[in-house]
C-alpha cells in the first residue's frame, strides 16, 4: 500500500516519539531524582520553617508569594493549602510545616529505594511545587528544573525493573515504546534548554570576551574561587564563555548524532560539575546532570526493548 | 493508536506552550535592549514578544479560564520560565544594608540572614529579583519583611533603614590596576512601629 507523504511523515513522526527503549534510564532518572530531592530536603532543613512560614514570623513570608503565584492563576498548589487542611484537624502551622518537609525527605528516600515509586514521585512533584510557588520570590533556575524533572518522573512508567517496587510485587516490564515516549520528553526538553540558553548567551557581549565568566564566577554568593586564581586564568576566559555558547547552541544537533553524542554529553556534564564545584550551586548542577545522563547517558535501546513493540498503556 | 494520538497531542501542546515561553523570554531580552543586536531589532522584538505571550494567554484578561489553564500546566511542569540564565549578561550583584536605628542614638549595620547555604542563596536571589521593573509593587512590603526578619532579633530598635544597593563589580582590568567593587544605592525605605515611608 502507497502511503501519500502526510502520512509517511505522520508515521515517521510518530516512529520518533515512540521508540522501543529498556528502562535503565527510568532506573537512572528516578534514583537521581530520590538523591536530589533528599539533598534538596536535607540543605534546606535548618531554614525550612523560617523560609516558608507565615508573615510575621519567616523570612519575608509564605503569602506574599502565594499571592503573586494566586494572580497567574488561584489554582496553582501551595504550601498554605497543606496548612489550611492542617488548620481543620486542629494542626499548627509548624506541624504542617514539618509534616511537608517530612513528606518530601520521605518521597527522596522513597525514590532512591524504588519503593511505592510512583506515589512518592507525585508526592516529591507536589510538595516541592508547593514550596517552589509558596515560596516564589526565593526560588530559582534549580527549582524549575526540578519541577520538570519531577513532572516528568510522576507521568513516566515506573515502577522500572530495578525497583523494591518490582522486587516485591513483580510487576510486568513496561511498554518498551511508553519507556521510549517518555525518554524523548526528557531529550527534547534538554534540547530547548541548552538551544534557548545558549542563544541567549550569545546576544550579549560578555559571553565573547570572557568578561560574563569572570563576573559570574566573582558575583557573590558563587564566589568560591579567589579572583587573585582566576586571573591567571584570563586568557582562557573568553575561549571558554565561547565555547560555553557553542556547545549549548549545538547540543541539540550534535546529541543526536551517534558519533557527537559522548562528546557533546562530556563536555555538558564538565560544564555542570564545574558550575557545581566553582559556584556553588550543588543542587542546581545535580539536577541538570541528572537530566543529561537519564536522556543521553545511558545506552540507547536494548535487544529486549527493541524485540517487543505494543500499545502504550 | 488511539493512545499514541493522545501522546503525540500533550508533546505537541507541551513543546508548543514552551516554545512560546523561551521565545518570549528571548525576545524580551532583545526588546530591553540588552542584546548586542542593533536598536532596530528593538521595537520588531517587542512585537514578536507580545505574540509570544498572546499564545500562552497572557493578553486575556486575568480571570480568563483559559488564561489561568495555561498558567497552572505551565507552573505545574515547572516551564513558567524561560532558560535564559546569565543572559545575554551575567547581572549585577545587590546587597541589602540595614540601618538600625537604637533609642540611645546607637546605629547597627545588619543584613537578613540564613542558617544555611542553601537557603543564603534564595536570599541572594530574591534580593537580586528586586530591582526589576515587575517586582516595583511588591519591592516596599519584601524589604519591609526583611527588614521585620531582622528586627525580631533586635526587639529594642525603634527605626530601621533598608537600603537595597547594586554592587558593580570590577572588570579583569580594573582587578588588576587595584579597583575594588563599587556600590550604588537603589532604593531606600525607614521602617518605624508607627509607620514607614520611602526616602
Amino acid at each position: 500500500m502507497r502511503l501519500n507523504p502526510l502520512h509517511r511523515a505522520w508515521q515517521r513522526f510518530l516512529g520518533f516519539l515512540f521508540p522501543s527503549e529498556s528502562d535503565m534510564w527510568l532506573t537512572v532518572f528516578r534514583i537521581g531524582l530520590g538523591l536530589q530531592v533528599t539533598l534538596y530536603a536535607l540543605f534546606l532543613r535548618s531554614d525550612w520553617h523560617y523560609l516558608f512560614a507565615s508573615s510575621g514570623k519567616g523570612l519575608v513570608g509564605r503569602e506574599l508569594g502565594e499571592a503573586i503565584t494566586s494572580f497567574d492563576s488561584p489554582v496553582i498548589p501551595k504550601l498554605g493549602w497543606l496548612i489550611a487542611v492542617g488548620r481543620n484537624l486542629n494542626m499548627s502551622e509548624e506541624t504542617m510545616l514539618t509534616v511537608a518537609w517530612v513528606g518530601l525527605l520521605s518521597a527522596g528516600c522513597l525514590l532512591l529505594l524504588g519503593l511505592l515509586s510512583r506515589p512518592a514521585a507525585i508526592v516529591a512533584w507536589l510538595v516541592h511545587l508547593c514550596a517552589a510557588e509558596s515560596g516564589g520570590l526565593l526560588a530559582y533556575g534549580a527549582d524549575n528544573f526540578m519541577t520538570t524533572a519531577l513532572f516528568y518522573l510522576m507521568l513516566s512508567p515506573l515502577p522500572d525493573r530495578y525497583s523494591f517496587d518490582h522486587w516485591v510485587t513483580k510487576t510486568k516490564p513496561k511498554n518498551p515504546q511508553a519507556l521510549g515516549f517518555w525518554r524523548r520528553v526528557l531529550q527534547v526538553q534538554l534540547c530547548f534548554v541548552y538551544f534557548i540558553g545558549g542563544v541567549g548567551k550569545l546576544l550579549g557581549n560578555g559571553w565573547w570576551d570572557g568578561s560574563n565568566l569572570w563576573r559570574a564566577l566573582i558575583r557573590p554568593p558563587f564566589n568560591l574561587v579567589p579572583p587573585d586564581l582566576l586571573i591567571r586564568f584570563k586568557y582562557a576566559l573568553p575561549l571558554l564563555g565561547i565555547s560555553i555558547c557553542l556547545i549549548e547552541v549545538s547540543y541539540s544537533i550534535f546529541i543526536w548524532i551517534k558519533k557527537t553524542r559522548l562528546i557533546w554529553l562530556v563536555c555538558i556534564l564538565a560544564m555542570h560539575v564545574a558550575i557545581g564545584l566553582l559556584m556553588g550551586l550543588y543542587l542546581f548542577a545535580l539536577v541538570m546532570i541528572v537530566m543529561n545522563v537519564a536522556a543521553f547517558g545511558v545506552p540507547c535501546t536494548s535487544k529486549r526493548a527493541q524485540g517487543t513493540s505494543g500499545r502504550i498503556e | 493508536m488511539c493512545s499514541k494520538r493522545i501522546h503525540a497531542a500533550w508533546f505537541g501542546t507541551h513543546f508548543f506552550l514552551l516554545t512560546a515561553v523561551c521565545l518570549g523570554g528571548v525576545f524580551w531580552l532583545i526588546a530591553q535592549g540588552a542584546t548586542i543586536l542593533p536598536s532596530v531589532c528593538n521595537e520588531y522584538a517587542r512585537k514578536a514578544e507580545l505574540g509570544a505571550t498572546w499564545c500562552l494567554g497572557k493578553e486575556a484578561g486575568a480571570s480568563n479560564p483559559l488564561r489561568r489553564a495555561i498558567a497552572t500546566y505551565l507552573h505545574a511542569a515547572g516551564i513558567q520560565a524561560g532558560y535564559s540564565f546569565f543572559a545575554p549578561n551575567v547581572p549585577s550583584h545587590h546587597r541589602l544594608t540595614l540601618e538600625l536605628f537604637h533609642d540611645d542614638g546607637r546605629v547597627e549595620y545588619e543584613s537578613p540572614h540564613a542558617r544555611s547555604k542553601a537557603a543564603a542563596l534564595r536570599l541572594d536571589s530574591l534580593l537580586d529579583k528586586l530591582p526589576e521593573e515587575r517586582y516595583e509593587p511588591v519591592r516596599e512590603v519584601v524589604l519591609k519583611m526583611l527588614a521585620f526578619s531582622v528586627w525580631r532579633e533586635h526587639p529594642d530598635v525603634k527605626r530601621i533603614r533598608a537600603t537595597l544597593e547594586t554592587v558593580h563589580l570590577p572588570s579583569i582590568t580594573d582587578f588588576e590596576h587595584g579597583k575594588a567593587e563599587t556600590i550604588q544605592p537603589m532604593f531606600s525605605f525607614d521602617f518605624s512601629l508607627r509607620g514607614e515611608k520611602q526616602q
